[in-house]
């Protein structure tokens, strides 16, 4: 099996040491390189064309969620795992929003990383679950708060299935097999999703899923 | 500047002194004019008064005497008649009883009138007057024996007597009369001589102090120019301190809200980047010295206990350091730090914060996110200390060349006119610091609404994405 090439951006050499030890335990993953600042780490993926780009959020220069955004514009196959300090939702959602695919905070970092790049790589979100925890607590809050219905109560559970294959990084074709449906019926299943929990973009239905606990 | 505003205690002293010596000075000129102007007005009517009542005395005096002499005339003129009649009357002895009754009258009347006058005039004028009556005696005398005389002799001799005694006598006392009279005229003469000269002086001495009045009033009027003037100059300059007292002051003020905001951001990036990236590298080489040790070893369950350790310390160092400034305020941008302080007030308090963001660029000068996440970060504290409000609607709008900003509550509101807390004068500030606008609505019905107005410099205008 074919090692996945990664690139580790963290400005912090101490942090690289450590996550370069914790990665190359592993038999199938190889650390390509290294660079500690956001256009570095553009200009290294451009050259280097790694499997999987693992990025800390606060760098100079560039930062993470803008080097991720200009990193997934320009080679749509390099997923992005965003290693951040912190849990709260307005990271997480402008990451997603540049194209990472997980999202996982430093300090589980040694616990999640290795299952992260894993799920990335092949092409499904991943949250740390102390992430996932926090988003679904501050729905579930939001939710009391405002005394309002639960939207995912609208879907129909066709929809949920779709709702939840979507989530993990699915396109419209995969889940038309998965469910052996056609491709222009999920995409009719999509809009009504989007609709009905008022979400407009694929980001927001990634982090829609997390909150309410559908993915991980 | 600063050495003037801290002037000594007894300078100070000194000029509060010396202000009101001069205060004094002037107050005590004023009194002075309007005693000079009381005295001439007191004197004027006093003098004038005087003037008219001796003038009428010294006519009702003249008068008097002419009319005693005028008396003294008729008499004279009346007894001649009764002498001229007794003589022609035959020897009615009624008739000459009558007369001679009459002529008694006549005289008596004649020398009462003639006294009277006498007693009126003062002792020093009354030579004329006795002259007078000294010669009006002799004319009575010389009178008296044509009565004791007969019929035939009156008829021969009465003619005669009359020509040579009585109309000589006559004829000097009317000399004598005329003589008086114009002795009164003298008089009245020197007297209208005397009032005219005492009322020269009068006006020598009306004009005076009237000279000195209007010099005194001049030297007054001088005096209050200056001391006004120099008042009004003083106060321009208190005035002027105080504006560059503010203006300092203002200045400071920025500088600490700027140093305030320097230093928070200092310490939480330090605490970020440095403290909480080296725990986190400290909790990644404890999970891989974790990974080479064998399960449920002491070595592994001491590590463990260090990675729970550090786990709380790198929650701890991230809340404070959001605490002080929130790195999403630099590494995302105003709405995303908005929407974090929302989340974390509504967590806290229960109040639902909805934040809404128009066009809002993520690329806003620093100075303007600080400024509205500050003003928000206040606004809300308040709402939810002071306000108990259920829900805030926290609204960012930006338009070509400003950012809007408005904070509703449905809180308690207050009288904005009377709570001026230290909360929205910070704000204020930090608003006008920027050329920005703050202004507050509140009623104790509806709630709070504050709106913020900032002008923004023409290179950020462009919505950053």
């Amino acid at each position: 099996m074919k090692k996945l090439r990664i690139l580790l951006a963290d400005d912090h050499i101490v942090m690289r040491a450590g996550l370069r030890v914790l990665l190359e335990r592993q038999p199938n993953l190889e650390v390509v390189g290294e660079s500690e600042n956001g256009r570095e780490t553009v200009e290294l993926s451009a050259s280097l064309k790694p499997d999987v780009v693992v990025m800390d959020v606060g760098m100079p220069v560039l930062n993470g969620i803008e080097a991720t955004r200009t990193i997934v514009g320009q080679h749509p196959t390099t997923a992005v795992v965003i290693l951040s300090m912190h849990s709260d939702e307005s990271y997480v959602m402008r990451a997603l929003k540049a194209g990472a695919r997980a999202y996982l905070l430093k300090d589980s970092a040694a616990a999640d990383l290795i299952s992260a790049i894993l799920a990335v790589s092949q092409n499904k979100a991943f949250f740390s679950p102390k992430v996932s925890r926090i988003l679904a607590e501050d729905y579930v809050r939001v939710l009391k708060q405002k005394g309002a219905v639960d939207s995912y109560d609208l879907l129909t559970s066709r929809e949920r299935e779709i709702l939840q294959l979507l989530a993990e990084g699915k396109a419209n074709k995969e889940v038309a097999a998965a469910l052996n449906i056609s491709p222009y019926t999920v995409e009719t299943h999509r809009s009504h999703i989007l609709e009905k929990l008022n979400l407009h973009n694929p980001a927001e239905l990634i982090l829609y899923a997390v909150r309410k606990g559908i993915i991980s | 500047m600063i050495e003037k505003t801290s002037l000594t205690p007894v300078a100070s002293q000194a000029q509060s002194l010396r202000r009101l010596g001069s205060r004094a000075a002037l107050l005590a000129g004023f009194g002075a004019l309007l005693v000079l102007m009381v005295i001439i007005c007191i004197d004027s009517l006093h003098t004038l008064g005087a003037f008219e009542s001796s003038n009428a005395q010294i006519r009702q005096d003249f008068l008097y005497r002419e009319r005693t002499l005028e008396r003294v005339r008729t008499g004279l003129y009346e007894s001649g008649n009764i002498l001229r009649d007794y003589i022609l009357t035959g020897s009615d002895p009624d008739a000459q009883e009558a007369l001679g009754t009459n002529l008694q009258s006549v005289r008596n009347e004649t020398t009462a009138a003639l006294n009277a006058c006498i007693q009126s005039v003062p002792a020093g004028e009354r030579g004329p007057f006795q002259h007078l009556a000294a010669g009006m005696e002799r004319y009575w005398l010389a009178i008296d024996p044509i009565f004791t005389l007969g019929a035939k002799e009156r008829a021969e001799q009465g003619k005669s007597l009359l020509r040579r005694d009585v109309l000589s006598q006559h004829a000097e006392i009317l000399v004598i009369t005329k003589e008086v009279s114009s002795v009164n005229d003298d008089e009245l003469k020197e007297s209208d001589r005397r009032i005219a000269e005492a009322f020269a002086q009068f006006r020598r001495r009306l004009l005076a102090v009237a000279t000195t009045a209007v010099s005194l009033g001049l030297i007054l009027a001088a005096a209050t120019i200056l001391y006004a003037g120099r008042l009004e100059k003083s106060i321009k300059e208190k005035y002027e301190e105080s504006l560059q007292a503010q203006r300092e002051l203002k200045e400071l003020s920025k500088r600490l809200v700027n140093a305030e905001e320097r230093e928070r951001r200092a310490i939480s990036r330090e605490l970020h980047d440095e403290v909480g990236q080296s725990l986190s590298a400290l909790l990644m080489d404890v999970e891989n010295l974790a990974a080479t040790s064998d399960e449920g070893s002491v070595f592994r369950e001491g590590l463990r206990k260090i990675k729970m350790l550090a786990e709380n310390c790198v929650n701890e160092v991230r809340n404070i350091a959001l605490l002080l400034r929130p790195s999403m305020l630099d590494d995302l941008g105003l709405v995303a730090a908005l929407e974090w302080q929302a989340r974390e007030v509504s967590k806290r308090t229960g109040m639902l914060v909805e934040t809404v963001d128009e066009n809002v660029s993520d690329k806003l000068p620093e100075e303007h996110k600080t400024c509205v996440y500050r003003v928000v970060q206040e606004a809300l504290n308040n709402c939810s200390k002071h306000a108990y409000a259920k829900n805030v609607r926290v609204l960012v709008r930006q338009q070509p060349g400003r950012l809007h900003l408005s904070i509703e509550d449905d809180g308690k509101g207050f009288d904005p006119n009377l709570a001026r807390g230290l909360g929205l004068i910070g704000m204020n500030e930090r608003v006008s610091q920027l050329g920005g606008v703050l202004k507050v609505d509140s009623d104790l019905v509806r709630g709070t609404r504050l709106q913020v107005d900032l002008p923004l410099p023409s290179a950020s205008t462009d919505r950053g994405t």
